[in-house]
């Protein structure tokens, strides 16, 4: 009787035992299944096309536009950060230069062929534009040699400021890790829009339109324009 | 004890396992990256030429310049790896590329690399288990934007019999 019912006590331990080992892996795995999950890595395309918006419009098809999204303009409405960097003659060339003056800082590259394709219609916006005060400031975000950039700007018939990058100016605006990028500054030295690669031309003189317009009215002169920028 | 001890062995075996923490797949897929590689063991005969196939991906949505750009501004897909002992590794043959216009500008023509493509690489390798270095430089971009060059690190293992 005795040896019946230690084996009794015996069996229920070992099933019970049983139940708990399962038990205890199952939770095991379960939590090894979430560490999996946070590792797990979702490769989206860098070109913000993901946020599900597209500036494309009329005249480039639908492929071409801009992919701004509210997310990618982390500095709209904030002070465009100062910044002095050298130009190809190797005079330098700060961004409070242009204090009361509506400016598209774009960011551009050698090897960028949207890039090359956007910057004669800045040329031609900012002589379109120029009464208005209208500049644009391209900075060469680009390992090339200095001749090599000019040689460029020249191809594609640039006149305005091209500045060479310092390595800082472009973590300032945000991180520039895609081309082309614009920042549209108004008078007040605010960001107004914010452009990640190449949108169509109406768009681009769309945002430039919007851009000279705002505060038309108001200072255009250095004397009495409020600071551009901050250093972050 | 004895049946103690069993039942203990027993719900060992029939209880589920925790899987080895394996994110070899995940390991492969690098944020921001636009060209995967899948690191491959290779065999080849020893003291005899053989040629190694790297295979590459190129991400849906993007595509890399070739190894030869048509224009000098393009920087152009270069693969390089480091001198192995043991390993003689000879001159790199690169896929030719495909033609590739933007929308917004289809007068010019590049030439490019996009979803898989394959770099060969020509070695002789003494007998044994070689594990290669190197890295694959890239510039790719979508249809409206470019992004700045990459370099991508490679791990190649080569077994000569």
């Amino acid at each position: 009787m005795k040896r019946t019912a230690g084996f009794v006590v015996v069996m229920v331990a070992g099933i019970s035992l049983m139940l708990w080992a399962g038990w205890h892996n199952l939770r095991e795995r379960r939590l090894a299944v979430e560490k999996a999950q946070e590792n797990h890595v979702v490769l989206v395309p860098d070109n913000g096309t993901a946020n599900g918006s597209s500036a494309g419009s009329a005249g480039q098809g639908d492929q071409a536009g801009g992919m701004t999204t509210a997310q990618d303009e982390p500095l709209k409405g904030k002070p465009a950060p100062a910044f002095t960097l050298v130009n190809l003659e190797g005079k330098k060339v700060s961004l409070s230069d242009y204090k009361g003056r509506p400016v598209i800082v774009n960011f551009w590259a050698t090897w960028c062929a949207p890039c090359k394709l956007e910057m004669p219609w800045f040329e031609e916006f900012r002589e379109k534009y120029a009464s208005q005060g209208f500049e644009i400031l391209g900075i060469a975000e680009d390992d090339a040699p200095k001749d090599e950039i000019a040689k460029t700007a020249k191809r594609v018939n640039v006149s305005y400021p091209i500045l060479l990058t310092d390595g800082k100016v472009a973590p300032a605006y945000g991180g520039v890790d895609q081309l082309p990028m614009s920042f549209y500054i108004d008078r007040k030295g605010v960001v107004e829009t914010e452009t990640i690669g190449l949108a169509s031309k109406d768009e681009v003189e769309a945002n430039i339109k919007r851009l000279v317009g705002s505060g038309a009215h108001g200072p255009t002169t250095a004397s009495v324009a409020l600071p551009l920028g901050s250093v972050r | 004890m004895k049946l103690l001890v069993g039942a203990f062995l027993v719900s060992s075996l029939v209880s589920p396992r925790v899987p080895a923490q394996d994110f070899s797949s995940d390991s492969d897929v690098r944020p921001r990256a636009h060209i995967v590689y899948a690191a491959e063991t290779h065999t080849g005969a020893a003291g005899k030429p053989s040629v190694i196939e790297l295979h590459f991906r190129v991400l849906e949505g993007y595509h890399v310049n070739s190894h030869t750009p048509k224009s000098e501004f393009q920087i152009p897909t270069s693969l390089k790896l480091d001198p192995a002992a043991g390993v003689k590794a000879g001159a790199m043959q690169y896929p030719a590329g495909t033609a590739y216009s933007f929308s917004f500008d289809p007068n010019e023509k590049l030439d490019v690399y996009s979803g898989p493509f394959t770099v060969k690489v020509p070695v002789v390798a003494a007998p044994g288990e070689h594990h290669l270095t190197g890295s694959l430089h890239y510039q790719a971009c979508d249809h409206a934007a470019c992004y700045p060059p990459k370099t991508l690190q490679l791990d190649v293992f080569f077994t000569a019999k």
